[in-house]
């Protein structure tokens, strides 16, 4: 055992010193090795349900999906906006993409041309990191799938499938439904429902006009997610579909319109320019609000070209505009049963009757009547069914402006109505007080603007819906309505127009002017006979024509003629309730610079739109199929023998109003 | 064999005896930690040998052999070629100052033309060790105390420590400077002076900081302090590497699991965050088990450091271990989150050559003074070359 003597050979100060060093060091290092141990123990077993979460929220990630926008269907059910599956190609940015090599490489797959690949590659650089561009919608089957086999390949591309907004009547409910568009920068704010994250997905479209805009919240819903595992890149790795949070879809709603008489009377107004409205008389639903010409709200969800959307802005029957609701015009002849009524009411004795010459000098000039050779003696129904305008005009000065407007406010005018979506304009109802406030050139209320007044010029203008509303409460007797829009919301039913004042007018004062009405369309010397015949056997329309001019006519020769520009012409209206024994459906049709007389543009459209309405009812139908009554059982007001198709004898019914008025 | 049998003259210089001689247990515990980082460069890499499991494993092999080469060469070939080793390793740092190839904004490689390229510093790494061994081995305890000889110590350190901080690598320099500083300490420099250095090292830090460094090694050292105030920017590698560990929990999230690591979340998974991948994948448990074969490997270094009859094999060999000890433990706290982010990789762990070629031939250095851990060098210009 010779070992510890070699072991100790070289035993010396300095081993000595390197010996406990040596020591000290292997100490030192094993300190050293004990905090990484208990720091990987306080990170591992301490930490780690932390640190755990957070290694799961980079894993993971939550994609939104926009929920499917909530439908939009008429009173039958009928789908008027909905959604339908649109193939969609999407750029991504992420760090290591090259937007304009990315942009170049998708041309091969679809069609991009040069200004597009362009603006797609300035959009994409300006992006923000992750937000998806969209590059191109409405793929064929074969562009999504060729796209989607070489995505792995194109680092931020995706291909994938969204939904996009449809309106299946194209332009039939522009107006009213309005549209969708893409998210401006100018709709988002810092907060509200309009800072969600959803507003910057490119599926997303938020409403713009009409009920898509109102209502755009509630057709919203909630968006869903779709959790995906993500790699650092933020590219999508794998899909882990069993975390999907649903999206909960928009709520659907159900508007009065009627999908058969809006698309009808958007067809009879044909190439004029003008609204049409038809409310239910017993409910106030408003079944038809159709202004014309229309546009196609399809394309405003794909998104409009300039030079598309300059023609559309730039035609001068302005398709743009809602005519229904924004659309204020002179109401013309329409107007005189409002005036009848009113003067009924402040005691004028209808039986009275007052010469028309053709001509009434009043006030140092002429007042003209539309018939040149005057309607001779008139009574209340005769000034009515001819629509006479000296009768009117004598009547109008005598009652005075403030009847007048009270009873025009009371059937409707001068006021907009609570339906759901923007865009009504009041309109003007004149009288004294109104008058002092808003004329300031000239404040007081002359006798001759009472003299206009009496044939629905001067102050006062109205919209189509007023118009129908005035109609549908004349129509309806003393139960007044207010119109509604909105059925229901979600399956949510919305209070019908009923809550509104009984009409403050005795009964058989508003029956009278009813009468009068009635032989407007059905007495064969009526203004609008002809063009009133509904040919539904007993079922007959009641009506009232007017001209609503819109220039000076003084020194003009002939106001009828083909040689005048198309805006130069008087608008054309007429309004009608049907059946005239048991009313239910009221209705206004304007058609601006239509011409001369309401019975010529106005009445045959009128007539075409109240048949649809009637053969659609059910128990108006009844009524025709059932065998025709005797002819003495026609009931009063109705020209007997009259016969459908009959000569007319007298000259044309036409409703003219005078030079007088200021428009 | 008897040892009775090794004491006979010339039976401990047979080729034989010396294999036998070579420390197997700590060559083992190398093995398994090269094994392991390749486990781990072949579950990132998608179970696939390519690009760095393969490679890895090659490299460690080779090196393996070179170790055992390298530890048949006897102690005196060390001591001869000590100091021509730290003056070529000092020549080529002032080459690579003039000539260098400049990669990633700092000066450190050296073009080789047809072999490549390397970067001197490394060189400088063994280098520094064999200098200062050689020096202290020819100096008395008591001049190793504090004496005017330390001059030459403090020069053979302050020059390569320099030229490297100028490139500027200075983890690099770091490195260096804290193993020279180890020698200097194991080999007897008297406590005052240790305590004095502590103490003026402690006050120049903030100036240091504030004056000499860079911008971007600045950053790097206040991101550390506060790493959540930038999550994307700079504090991303230590909160992503924070993330992987601490998610591994105790058993890890399984091999091939990883999603730290898997999804790239992790920066520099095969390199220098090597560590916190098998942490995601293999927990406590497995950190603990490296760390373990860490401390082995570091215990059994020391263990043939005091072994050594010379005092040259004796400060080689725990000069050659503190490297290594200090790669670790930088490394593993920049992982952890304790150190800043410098790039130290973790030795045989992480994915690379240029460290492991340097941590095994400085091996096969402390192997061979184990192999001849019985002979005596002599003093001075005793050696046979």
């Amino acid at each position: 055992m010779s070992e510890p003597s070699i072991f100790f050979t070289e035993v010396n100060e300095r081993q000595g010193v390197f010996h406990r060093r040596a020591f000290l060091m292997g100490g030192l290092s094993g300190l050293g090795l004990l905090a990484l141990t208990g720091r990987l123990a306080h990170l591992q077993l301490v930490e780690a349900q932390r640190y755990e979460k957070m290694s799961a929220s980079n894993q993971f990630n939550f994609r939104l999906v926009p929920p499917p926008r909530g439908l939009i269907v008429d009173r039958n059910g009928v789908i008027l906006a909905s959604n339908r599956p649109n193939f969609r190609l999407l750029v991504a940015k992420d760090g290591k993409m090259d937007p304009e090599g990315t942009v170049k490489t998708l041309a091969h797959f679809v069609p991009l041309d040069a200004e597009r690949q362009a603006r797609l590659t300035k959009d994409l650089i300006r992006a923000p990191k992750r937000s998806p561009v969209s590059v191109m919608e409405d793929m064929s089957w074969e562009q999504f799938s060729a796209i989607n086999v070489r995505a792995p390949e194109l680092p931020g591309v995706t291909a994938d499938m969204g939904e996009v907004r449809v309106y299946p009547h194209g332009g039939a409910f522009a107006h009213v439904i309005g549209y969708v568009a893409k998210v401006n920068r100018e709709d988002i704010q810092p907060t509200g429902p309009n800072s969600e994250a959803i507003m910057l997905h490119p599926g997303f479209r938020i409403g713009r006009q009409g009920v898509e805009k109102a209502f755009d919240l509630r057709l919203r819903g909630r968006p869903g997610a779709q959790k995906v595992e993500v790699d650092a890149n933020g590219r999508e790795v794998r899909q882990d579909s069993e975390g999907d949070i649903p999206a909960t879809p928009g709520a659907e709603i159900q508007l009065s319109l009627d999908a058969d008489i809006q698309t009808r009377a958007l067809e009879v107004m044909g190439d004029e320019s003008g609204a049409v409205v038809m409310l239910d008389c017993r409910t106030g639903d408003v079944l038809c609000m159709a202004s014309a010409p229309s546009f196609d709200a399809n394309r405003f969800v794909r998104g409009m070209t300039r030079p598309e959307y300059q023609a559309l802005a730039n035609y001068e029957r302005k398709p743009l505009l809602d005519k229904a609701m924004s659309g204020l015009y002179p109401p013309g002849s329409t107007f005189k049963p409002t005036v009848a009524l009113a003067a009924l009411e402040a005691g004028i004795n209808p039986e009275v009757r007052i010469h028309c010459s053709g001509g009434w000098y009043f006030g140092g000039r002429t007042w003209r009547c539309w018939k040149p050779g005057g309607h001779g003696s008139q009574n209340m129904h005769d000034a009515i069914k001819n629509s006479c305008d000296v009768y009117f005009y004598q009547t109008a000065l005598r009652i005075g402006p403030d009847p007048i407007a009270r009873a025009a406010h009371a059937l409707g005018f001068g006021q907009t109505f609570d339906l759901g979506i923007p865009g009504q304009k009041k309109g003007i109802v004149g009288s004294k007080e109104w008058k002092r406030k808003a004329v300031k050139r000239e404040p007081v209320w002359q006798p001759g603007d009472s003299v206009s007044y009496g044939i629905g010029q001067g102050y006062v203008n109205v919209n189509a819906l007023q118009l129908a509303v005035m109609t549908a409460r004349l129509a309806n007797g003393r139960k007044a309505l207010n119109p509604r829009l909105v059925r229901s919301i979600g399956g949510k039913e919305l209070p019908s127009g009923a809550a509104v004042p009984d009409l403050p007018f005795q009964q058989a004062h508003i029956d009278y002017v009813r009468g009068a009405m009635i032989a407007v369309a059905n007495d064969v010397t009526g203004t609008a006979y002809r063009q009133s015949q509904l040919g539904l056997g007993d079922v007959m329309m009641a009506g009232k024509t007017g001209t609503a001019q819109v220039r000076s006519y003084d020194g003009v020769a002939d106001r009828n003629s083909a040689s005048v520009q198309w805006k130069l012409k008087d608008h054309n209206l007429f309004v009608a309730f049907a059946p005239y024994d048991a009313p239910r459906y009221a209705l206004s049709v304007i058609v601006e610079h239509g011409g001369l007389g309401g019975a010529t543009a106005g009445a045959p459209r009128a007539r075409e739109v109240m048949r649809v309405a009637l053969l659609k009812d059910p128990e108006i139908r009844a009524r025709i199929e059932k065998p025709l009554p005797m002819p003495e059982l026609t009931p009063d007001g109705l020209a007997e023998g009259a016969a459908p198709g009959a000569p007319v004898p007298g000259a044309p019914p036409l409703a003219t109003p005078p030079s007088g008025g200021a428009v | 064999m008897t040892v009775s049998a090794l004491t006979r003259p010339g039976e401990r210089d047979r080729l034989v005896v010396k294999f036998s001689e070579i420390d197997w247990l700590f060559s083992f515990a190398l093995c398994l930690i090269a094994g392991a980082g390749a486990l781990m460069m072949f579950s990132i890499a998608g179970s696939s040998w390519e690009p760095w499991a393969g490679a890895h494993l090659f490299r460690f092999g080779v090196l393996f052999v070179v170790m055992v080469v390298l530890a048949m060469v006897d102690l005196r070939v060390w001591f001869a070629i000590a100091y021509p080793l730290y003056g070529v390793g000092l020549v080529l740092l002032v080459l690579v100052e003039a000539v260098g190839d400049t990669r990633m904004g700092a000066q450190r490689w050296l073009d080789l033309g047809p072999l490549g390229s390397f970067q001197p510093s490394e060189v400088m790494k063994l280098g520094i060790v064999l200098g200062l061994a050689r020096f202290y081995h020819s100096i008395s305890a008591d001049d190793a105390r504090f004496s005017w000889w330390l001059l030459v110590p403090v020069l053979m350190i302050a020059a390569p420590v320099v030229l490297v901080a100028h490139q500027p690598d200075l983890g690099t320099a770091m490195l260096i400077l804290m193993t020279g500083v180890a020698v200097v300490v194991l080999a007897g420099l008297d406590w005052r002076v240790i305590a004095t250095g502590l103490g003026a090292a402690v006050i120049s830090v903030p100036p240091m900081v504030m004056f000499v460094l860079h911008e971007y090694q600045r950053k790097r050292i206040f991101t550390f302090l506060d790493p959540e105030s930038d999550p994307s920017g700079s504090g991303y590698h230590i909160l992503q590497s924070k993330i992987a560990l601490g998610s591994g929990g105790f058993l890890g999230k399984g091999y091939g699991l990883g999603s730290q690591s898997q999804l790239n979340f992790l920066p520099e998974k095969q390199t220098d965050f090597i560590f916190a991948t098998l942490a995601e994948e293999f927990g406590f448990v497995g950190c603990f088990s490296v760390l373990f074969l860490y401390a082995v490997v570091i215990f059994m270094a020391l263990r043939t450091a005091a072994l050594a009859h010379s005092h040259f094999g004796r400060l080689a060999t725990a000069g050659v271990t503190a490297t290594f000890a200090l790669y670790v433990m930088i490394n593993g706290g920049m992982v952890m989150g304790l150190a800043p982010v410098v790039g130290v990789p973790m030795p045989m762990l992480s994915y690379g050559g240029t460290v492991m070629a340097t941590v095994m031939i400085g091996f096969g250095l402390v192997q061979a003074v184990r192999v001849h851990r019985y002979s005596e060098v002599t003093s001075g210009k005793g050696s046979f070359l």
